[in-house]
């Protein structure tokens, strides 16, 4: 609607001649904010006459209630009361902390301590890695190609500890296998295990049945670091042997000298 | 030097109220020092009984320390204590179930018997007129036009207080007026 005949509306309805249809014209003007109120003349005036409209004040008797109201519920406040406690609007704050603190102290134990049942799970879990090892290392050793079983030895390094299987195995490649390499390999395996009397003895032992001068050299190294009395007889043997060179003997002999 | 109360009073009306929620009862005070005067007139607006506008203003004051934790201090400190004026004086009447048993009679003989506030008013002629005529509205519309009174004209917030838009409290006001304009006009003929 122009603005020209919204004007004469308001001027129509100022001079009281507005009918119903007007009336209700002009209320739509207004929901749409397009007339103002204050543009009514005499409703203008009626508005201002609320507005400048005095009320009484209220009695004294409205201050000393709200004041002892208040004074009630500050010591109802002071006083611990369960019901208070549990009122929701307040508690459910208090509840949701107490949920997620909950919530982060298992999740806490959980992660850093954990239960003996999975403490059992872990132990049985490394059992099994270990046996797959020792078996995979087993039948390596008897493969044909010396690589191979040079792989298998070296894998006895990875493990924590070893099954007598083990042993027995690199006892048996130290004494019987065909390549030097593997022979040697298969000593220094053995070098962690040698606190064990019947290791020490075996090796004492396999002095006799190697014909490799680097072997043998190895081994005297060994009991020398052992300080083995009992492999002075063995390494003696070496020395009676005709076939062995002459600098093996020499340091073989050096090495009982160190022992005895 | 300024006391801490003098610093209170200079807060705003909805930083006051976040002083409340958060524990400072006292603090309540200042805002009934602010409102209780708007609050009466309200009230005594809507019923033209002193004391039991006095009891309402209580009423809606012990409203307000009870819900405090439920005000966020988003809107208007003024705009959220009318409402709970408005149910105040809602629940007021269901109780008594006054509401649609109240009288024009009723409501101006309580008038004639309150001798100490219709004194006051029977010295300003136009005052008494303006009152009476308020008296013979109905109560929605009396409400919209006290609501107008006390809340200044804001419109938008008087229509957070009765869930409509800003367009319809307008139209309310211009309906509720132009009947109290025709009350007025048929007191002013019988004076």
């Amino acid at each position: 609607m122009e603005q020209e005949r919204i004007n004469g509306l308001v001027e129509k309805y100022n001079q009281g001649q507005a009918g119903p249809a007007d009336i209700r014209l002009i209320e739509q003007l207004i929901e749409e904010g397009r007339i103002d109120l204050s543009q009514l003349a005499q409703l203008k005036q009626l508005d201002d006459l609320v507005m400048k409209f005095e009320t009484p004040a209220p009695s004294a008797d409205l201050d000393d209630n709200f004041y002892q109201m208040l004074k009630t519920v500050k010591q109802k406040n002071k006083r611990f009361s369960w019901s208070r406690f549990f009122a929701w609007p307040e508690f459910a704050p208090k509840l949701a902390f107490a949920s997620v603190m909950l919530i982060i102290g298992f999740l806490g134990g959980y992660l850093f301590f954990p239960s003996p049942s999975s403490n059992k799970e872990v132990a049985e879990l490394k059992d099994e890695v270990l046996q797959m090892k020792e078996m995979m290392m087993l039948s390596l050793l008897e493969k044909e190609s010396a690589t191979e079983r040079l792989k298998a030895v070296s894998l006895t390094s990875e493990m924590s500890s070893v099954s007598d299987k083990v042993t027995n195995a690199l006892l048996q490649t130290l004494n019987n296998d065909e390549n030097i390499n593997v022979r040697l390999e298969a000593l220094e395996a053995l070098k962690p295990f040698v606190r064990d009397s019947r290791i020490r003895s075996e090796l004492v032992r396999s002095i006799g049945k190697q014909d490799s001068p680097l072997v043998q050299v190895a081994l005297a190294e060994l009991m020398v670091q052992l300080q083995e009395k009992s492999s002075v007889k063995e390494l003696r043997k070496i020395l009676e042997n005709k076939n062995t060179p002459r600098d093996v003997k020499k340091q073989i002999e050096e090495g009982i000298k160190t022992m005895t | 030097m300024k006391t801490p109360v003098q610093d209170l009073e200079t807060f705003s009306d909805n930083a006051l109220m976040l002083k409340v929620k958060d524990g400072h009862l006292d603090t309540l005070g200042l805002l009934f020092e602010r409102y209780k005067k708007p609050l009466f007139g309200f009230f005594y607006g809507m019923n033209k009984d002193p004391e039991l506008s006095e009891d309402l203003v209580q009423n809606v004051f012990f409203r307000i320390l009870k819900y405090r934790y439920l005000f966020r201090g988003e809107g208007d400190f003024k705009t959220w204590m009318f409402h709970i004026a408005r149910n105040v004086n809602h629940d007021h009447y269901r109780k008594n179930k006054l509401g649609k048993a109240e009288s024009v009679e009723s409501w101006e003989n309580r008038l004639g018997h309150d001798d100490a506030y219709s004194v006051q008013l029977q010295q300003d002629e136009e005052a008494k007129m303006l009152t009476l005529a308020l008296g013979r509205l109905p109560a929605d519309k009396r409400e919209i036009i006290l609501l107008s009174k006390y809340q200044e004209k804001k419109y938008k917030e008087i229509g957070e207080i009765l869930g409509c838009s800003e367009g319809a409290v307008k139209v309310k006001v211009f309906r509720a007026l132009q009947e109290l304009k025709v009350v007025y006009q048929q007191l002013e003929k019988q004076m």
